[in-house]
């Protein structure tokens, strides 16, 4: 089932001979319990493919849907609240709060969304299945980078969305814990039946994908070959 | 609040050091405010003690007890009632063996009316016979002790402390009380003179002499020598300190708040609604303020606990109640400032390039 499907979508900023066209007819869909990558250089116009996708941004042109429902006509309000509830963030600066230690994270999710987060079983098993529950004590200051991580994947899938959108997840990593981080993801995608949608410039994930789109210049473009290669090997 | 407190606990020097800021500027207003007012007390504490509603002067005098004066004649037209007192006010000099010599106002009153009757003491007795004075506490925290002979400027008799009073200064000078029949013999006029002025607690007294006037006791205040222009000077200097007070934590507050938008941009990212955030940063500087506040009233009361008697010093807590609301209510309105801010927070701004 598609969870998420961008189509048509155009992105330009500032006018006349200022004007840059960003984003050129993007057509994209993410179904649950995929790890799809965007890969992309510096530039590419990858992190605003993110911003609309997670409805931080309208795109000039083009329609967004969540599930069928069009984020491209929701009010600021509304989009708020699917961020809340239906899409789960996971920054590039890790999108943790240096004051809370990891059990607060959460419990400030709790403040806020007091329905529809993780039951305790659902939320022990999460850090578990991450290797962070010896850290709820801790603060992201004494973290390493990728248990960092690793926190701020479980603060995305606390809320229990349909969605994880990733910005550049391993950019901090070394190849042991890119290779940790993109094996966790997948196996969340698959385990958990989430969407997962890493934007990134790091081709040491490819091989954790089940799809893999290539945008350069604002234009995207999907690994056939990859997908193809994927979906034989699984059938095997 | 959560995230509020959260914050506050685990960046404890920074709070600490905007908590200390806010301590030291509370510190200072509560200070200057009462020493202000123990120094305005200090020009009417005995005025207030009378209870008077009035007061009746030369009318040459300019409204000055100093410069007043009432003559035997004209005293004849003046019907004094059971709230009507006469005073005969003196500059003087006191001077003892052993101890520092006192720049000093003596008030003779006279023992059959209320000033003296309503007169309240802290040890000794009344004046009784001739020679004999009541002194402000001044005189006893100065070394005096009762049964001391003091001598007033250069008069040959000699005057004995039978008594202590307190909150008897007039003009920042403390009073002696003494019996008006001795102001005489200190003024050395004889019995040409009656008295210097009548205290009334009435809002007038009977009396028909064109030479005299009767003056509310509040204009009376307001002309004593120095007291106006003092008390506008302490006033415009608490003004300035408590609106620059205000700027500077408005200005902390709002600072604190813009370091803080990168967090506030990935909340907002993840969907916390502005709201959540408006409330956080309101809370905050609430607590702020008020524990600064609460330290800062701490050490005032340790201030007035410890500071030597003869710094006049007074606390009004009504007032010093308004300057606390004051800064509780600025801190708000600081907090209030960045508003803009947190709304127009862009969490596209988190999302690398």
């Amino acid at each position: 089932m598609t969870t998420i499907k961008l189509t048509n979508i155009n992105k330009t900023f500032g006018k006349g001979l200022s004007k840059v066209h960003v984003l050129h007819d993007i057509n994209f869909e993410a179904n649950k319990g995929e790890l799809i990558l965007v890969l992309g250089p510096s530039g590419s116009g990858k992190s605003t493919f993110l911003t609309i996708t997670g409805g931080l941004q309208t795109p000039t042109s083009g329609t967004v849907e969540l599930n069928g429902k069009s984020l491209t006509s929701a009010s600021k309000k509304d989009l708020e609240k699917l961020r809340l509830d239906k899409i789960g963030f996971v920054l590039q600066s890790y999108n943790l709060l240096p004051y809370l230690n990891v059990r607060e994270q959460f419990q400030l999710v709790d403040r806020v969304k007091k329905q529809g987060n993780l039951d305790k079983k659902r939320f022990d098993d999460l850090i578990m299945t991450l290797g962070i529950e010896d850290l709820l004590h801790k603060y992201p200051s004494e973290l390493s980078g990728g248990q960092n991580q690793r926190v701020a994947i479980a603060r995305a899938l606390y809320t229990d969305p349909e969605i994880i959108l990733a910005d550049e997840p391993t950019a901090a990593l070394d190849s042991d814990r890119v290779a940790e981080v993109g094996k966790m993801l997948q196996e969340l995608a698959k385990e958990k039946n989430k969407a997962i949608v890493v934007v990134t410039h790091d081709l040491r994930l490819q091989n954790y994908a089940d799809r893999i789109y290539h945008i350069i210049d604002g234009k995207m473009t999907e690994d056939k070959a990859t997908t193809e290669t994927k979906e034989a090997t699984e059938q095997k | 609040m959560f995230l509020a407190i959260k914050e506050i606990k685990h960046e404890k020097l920074r709070y600490g050091l905007i908590i200390g800021m806010i301590v030291l500027i509370s510190y200072l207003i509560f200070v200057l405010t009462s020493l202000a007012l123990g120094l305005a007390n200090s020009n009417t504490d005995a005025i207030k003690s009378w209870n008077a509603q009035s007061i009746v002067l030369n009318k040459d005098s300019n409204i000055s007890l100093g410069q007043s004066i009432i003559t035997e004649d004209q005293a004849k037209n003046i019907k004094l009632s059971s709230k009507d007192a006469y005073i005969g006010q003196s500059s003087v000099v006191a001077k003892s063996k052993g101890v520092d010599q006192i720049s000093a106002t003596y008030l003779g009153i006279d023992k059959d009316q209320y000033l003296y009757k309503d007169l309240k003491l802290t040890s000794g007795h009344k004046a009784t016979k001739a020679h004999e004075v009541v002194a402000d506490e001044k005189f006893e925290q100065s070394g005096y002790k009762l049964g001391d002979k003091i001598k007033l400027n250069s008069l040959k008799d000699k005057y004995t402390i039978v008594g202590f009073t307190k909150n008897a200064k007039i003009n920042v000078a403390p009073i002696l009380y003494g019996r008006i029949s001795d102001w005489q013999e200190i003024k050395g006029m004889g019995t040409t003179l009656a008295a210097s002025a009548v205290v009334s607690q009435n809002q007038k007294t009977d009396f028909s002499d064109a030479n005299l006037k009767n003056y509310p006791i509040q204009k009376f205040i307001d002309k004593l020598p120095g007291y106006s222009a003092q008390n506008s000077t302490f006033t415009f200097m608490i003004a300035f300190l408590m609106i620059i007070s205000l700027i500077v934590i408005a200005v902390f507050l709002y600072i604190l708040t813009i370091q803080k938008i990168p967090n506030y941009a990935v909340l907002r990212a993840q969907g916390i609604p502005a709201k959540v955030l408006i409330k956080t940063t309101i809370a905050q500087s609430v607590i702020l303020v008020i524990s600064g506040l609460v330290i800062g009233t701490i050490l005032t009361i340790l201030t007035a606990i410890g500071i030597p008697t003869s710094v006049p010093m007074s606390f009004n807590i009504p007032l010093l109640s308004l300057v606390a609301i004051g800064l509780v209510l600025t801190s708000i309105l600081g907090s209030l400032v960045p508003i803009r801010t947190i709304l127009k927070v862009d969490p596209v701004e988190v999302i690398g390039g």
